[in-house]
C-alpha cells in the first residue's frame, strides 16, 4: 500500500482542543508524525505584566478549563511567598479540597474521553455521569462548576459551614463506590485491555530524559508527586499515598489515574473531617516587594511550576508558567512511531493532553 | 380481471406489505428502539420516537456536496444500489410467514444481496478522494473478509439441517428452533451480523476518533440519507433472516399457539435479536482491525466449520 499523510487536527473528532498532528502511514502502520501547536495561544504570560496581582489571579485561572484552581493556587502561593504572608491553615485546607475535587473531576473526565476514543461509549457516559457529583460539590463550594475564582492573594474567599461539609461527606461513599467500579472495569475488562495494553510505552529512562511528570511518569515507575516531594500544608499533615505502576503503557496510565481518583477521595474525606477552625484569609498589600519566587504544585496532569518576579510595584514584571502537558507532548513522536493508525487515538488520549495549558 | 387482481396484489406485496413501505417503517422503528435501548443501558434518556424520521427528512433536505475530484456519478449511484439491493433482499425474507416471493436457493440470493452494500461502501470510500474515506474503505474491505466467511458458514448450517436453501422451507422444518439445536451457529451468526452492520464493537471502518466517519466522511445530503436508510433496512433484513433461520420464524416450539399470536411471536423474536445487538454495542470497546481479523480467522471460522460438521452429522 502507498504511503499516505493523514491530518489529525486542528479540528478532528479525536481532539477536544485545537492541535495539529500529521501522521504518515503505510497501510495501517504509522511511520512518522509531526505536530504543530499554538492554536490557543492567548499570550497570558505577557498580559500578566500589565495587570495588577489581584487581576492576574483571575487571568491565570483562564489558562486551563479543567484544572483552573491549581493554577491560581500555585500563583497565589508564589505571591504570598514574596509577601511573606502567613496564610491561615483553614484556607490551605479549602484550597487543597478544591485541588483534590478538581483532580477527581479531571481524571473521571479523562477516563470518559479515553473510553469514547476506543469506542466504549458506555464507560464514557458512566464516568461523566459520576463526575457530576464532583461538579455539584464544587458548585456548592464556589458557585462555579469549572472556574471557581476561590483563591485570592492571602487566602480563599469562600468558607464551608458544618452543614455543607456534612452534606459533602455524605456523598463521598457513593462516588467511592463508582470509582471502585471503574477501577475494577479498567483492570479486568478484556476489550479495553486489548486496546490499551502495550500501546504508547515509555521507559523510565525516556521519562527522565524528557522530564515527563504526573500520572504518565508514575505509570512508567518514576516516583514523582509534588504533593509529597514539595510538601506544603495540608498535604504534609495528611500524607499522600502515591500511586505507581511499572507497565508504562496507556493501560497503566488508566490504572494509575483511577487509583489516584480513589486516593483523592480519601484525601477529601480527611480534609473535610479535619478542617481547622479560624479565618480563611489575611489582608494582603497591593504592592509586592521586589524579588523572585518559584512554586510547584501537583495538577491533575502533573507538576505545574510558577515563576514570579516582582520589581516592587503592583504588577508582576515577569510571570512564567510551566505546565505538565508541554513535556508530555515532546514524547509523542516516540510513542507514535510504529503503532497502528487505530492506536494513534489511544496514544493521544492516554497522555491526557491539555492544549490550552500548553499553549497559554 | 384475475390478472389485474393478481397484479394489484403483487404490487401491494412489493410496495406496501411486506415490501417497501413496511421495510422502511420498521427500519426506522428499529433504529429508534435500538437507540433508546442503548441510551437506557448507558444511563441516558434517548431520542423521541420521531427522531429517525426527522433525521431522514433533515438529511434529504440538506445541501448535497462532494469534494472536487470525486466521481459524482459513481458516488451518487452507490447508495442507490445499496438501498435497492437490501430492499430486494427483503422481498425473499418472509415476515411472519408472509413473503413476496420465494424459490429454491433464495437464501443464497439474499446473502449475496446483503453483501453488495459492503462492496459499495468500500467503493464509496474510494471515489470520494478523502484520506479518511480511503483508510475507512480499505478497513471495510478487510473487515468484510473477516466476518463474512464465518457468517456465511453459520447461516449455511440451518440450510444443511433442513436440507433446503429456501427460507420458507427452512422456517417450517424446525421441529425445535435452530437456536436450541445449533446454539453455536446462532451465536456466530449474531457476531457476523454485527460485523456486517458495522455496529459497535466492530464499527472499525467508521470509527470517529480514528477515521472521522470512514468511507462516508465526504458524503452529505440525500446520498448520506440513503446510506443511513440502507444500514437501517439492512439491520431489519439481517435480524428477520436470523429469526427465520434460527428462531423458527412465526412458528412456536414446545407449545402450540393460536394463529393470531404468531405475528407477535415473530416480532418478539426480532426484538430479542435487537436486544442482543444493543447489548453487544454497550458492553465492549471497539477492536482494532488486526484484532478483528484474528478473531474472525482464528476463532470464528474454525468454530463455524465445527458447527457445519456437527450439522452434517445431525443430518446423517
Amino acid at each position: 500500500m502507498d504511503r499516505m499523510t493523514i491530518p489529525i487536527g486542528p479540528q478532528h473528532p479525536l481532539l477536544k482542543e485545537p492541535m495539529s498532528f500529521t501522521v504518515t502511514v503505510e497501510g495501517e502502520q504509522v511511520l512518522a508524525s509531526t505536530m504543530r501547536m499554538g492554536y490557543v495561544h492567548r499570550g497570558i504570560e505577557k498580559l500578566a505584566e500589565s495587570r495588577n496581582y489581584r487581576q492576574v489571579v483571575h487571568l491565570v485561572e483562564r489558562i486551563c478549563g479543567i484544572c483552573s484552581h491549581v493554577h491560581t493556587t500555585t500563583f497565589c502561593d508564589a505571591v504570598e511567598t514574596l509577601l511573606g504572608l502567613e496564610v491561615p491553615p483553614r484556607a490551605w485546607y479549602i484550597r487543597a479540597l478544591l485541588c483534590e475535587l478538581e483532580r477527581i473531576h479531571s481524571h473521571l473526565l479523562w477516563l470518559g474521553v479515553l473510553a469514547k476514543n476506543v469506542g466504549y461509549d458506555t464507560v464514557f457516559m458512566y464516568s461523566w455521569r459520576d463526575r457530576e457529583i464532583v461538579l455539584d460539590m464544587m458548585e456548592e463550594l464556589s458557585g462555579g462548576r469549572v472556574s471557581h475564582a476561590v483563591n485570592i492573594i492571602g487566602g480563599v474567599r469562600v468558607d464551608l459551614d458544618v452543614e455543607q461539609a456534612r452534606s459533602m461527606l455524605e456523598r463521598l461513599p457513593l462516588l467511592e463506590e463508582k470509582v471502585d467500579g471503574a477501577l475494577h472495569l479498567v483492570e479486568t475488562e478484556r476489550t479495553l485491555r486489548a486496546r490499551t495494553q502495550g500501546v504508547g510505552y515509555l521507559s523510565p529512562e525516556q521519562i527522565r530524559a524528557y522530564c515527563v511528570v504526573g500520572p504518565v511518569a508514575r505509570a512508567s515507575g518514576v516516583d514523582v508527586d509534588m504533593r509529597r516531594d514539595a510538601p506544603c500544608a495540608p498535604y504534609d499533615e495528611l500524607g499522600v499515598d502515591v500511586q505507581m505502576h511499572t507497565a508504562g503503557d496507556v493501560w497503566a496510565r488508566a490504572v494509575v489515574r483511577v487509583r489516584e481518583t480513589r486516593e483523592s477521595l480519601r484525601l477529601c474525606r480527611l480534609i473535610l473531617e479535619n478542617l481547622p477552625a479560624g479565618a480563611t484569609e489575611v489582608r494582603a498589600p497591593r504592592r509586592v516587594p521586589a524579588g523572585e519566587a518559584v512554586t510547584r504544585w501537583e495538577a491533575p496532569r502533573g507538576e505545574v511550576l510558577y515563576y514570579v518576579r516582582s520589581d516592587g510595584s503592583d504588577t508582576p514584571s515577569r510571570l512564567k508558567v510551566r505546565t505538565p502537558t508541554l513535556t508530555t507532548l515532546i514524547t509523542l513522536p516516540d510513542q507514535l512511531r510504529g503503532v497502528a493508525l487505530a492506536d494513534v487515538t489511544v496514544v493521544l488520549s492516554g497522555v491526557d493532553l491539555c492544549i490550552a495549558c500548553a499553549d497559554r | 380481471m384475475t390478472v389485474v387482481k393478481e397484479a394489484i396484489s403483487a404490487l401491494v406485496a412489493i410496495l406496501v406489505f411486506p415490501g417497501l413501505a413496511f421495510m422502511v417503517i420498521s427500519a426506522l422503528a428499529f433504529e429508534w428502539l435500538d437507540r433508546v435501548m442503548i441510551a437506557r443501558l448507558q444511563g441516558r434518556v434517548g431520542p423521541p420516537w420521531y427522531q429517525p424520521v426527522a433525521d431522514l427528512i433533515k438529511l434529504l433536505a440538506k445541501e448535497d456536496i462532494l469534494p472536487t475530484g470525486a466521481n459524482e456519478a459513481v458516488a451518487a449511484v452507490l447508495p442507490v444500489i445499496s438501498l435497492a439491493s437490501v430492499l430486494t433482499a427483503a422481498l425473499y425474507v418472509p415476515v411472519a410467514g408472509y413473503g413476496v416471493t420465494s424459490f429454491e436457493g433464495d437464501l443464497i440470493v439474499v446473502l449475496f444481496l446483503l453483501s453488495l452494500p459492503a462492496l459499495a461502501y468500500f467503493l464509496a470510500g474510494w471515489v470520494s478522494v478523502g484520506v479518511y474515506s480511503m483508510v475507512g474503505g480499505s478497513r471495510s474491505l478487510l473487515q468484510y473478509f473477516s466476518y463474512e466467511v464465518p457468517f456465511l458458514m453459520a447461516l449455511a448450517t440451518p440450510a444443511i439441517v433442513a436440507d433446503s436453501w429456501r427460507i420458507e422451507i427452512i422456517v417450517t422444518r424446525q421441529p425445535t428452533w435452530g437456536v436450541f439445536t445449533m446454539p453455536l451457529g446462532f451465536a456466530l451468526a449474531v457476531v457476523g451480523l454485527i460485523g456486517k452492520l458495522k455496529r459497535d464493537p466492530f464499527d472499525i471502518p467508521k470509527a470517529s476518533s480514528e477515521v472521522v466517519a470512514g468511507p462516508l466522511t465526504e458524503y452529505s445530503g440525500r446520498k448520506l440519507a440513503l446510506w443511513h436508510l440502507t444500514v437501517d433496512v439492512q439491520t431489519v433484513v439481517g435480524i428477520l433472516l436470523l429469526v427465520n433461520l434460527f428462531l423458527g420464524g412465526h412458528t412456536s416450539t414446545f407449545v402450540p399457539v393460536a394463529a393470531w399470536i404468531s405475528p407477535w411471536l415473530f416480532a418478539g423474536k426480532a426484538l430479542l435479536i435487537l436486544v442482543l445487538l444493543a447489548a453487544a454495542s454497550v458492553l465492549y470497546a471497539r477492536l482494532r482491525i488486526d484484532q478483528l481479523a484474528n478473531l474472525g480467522w482464528r476463532v470464528l471460522a474454525p468454530l463455524a466449520l465445527a458447527q457445519i460438521v456437527v450439522a452434517l452429522w445431525m443430518v446423517s
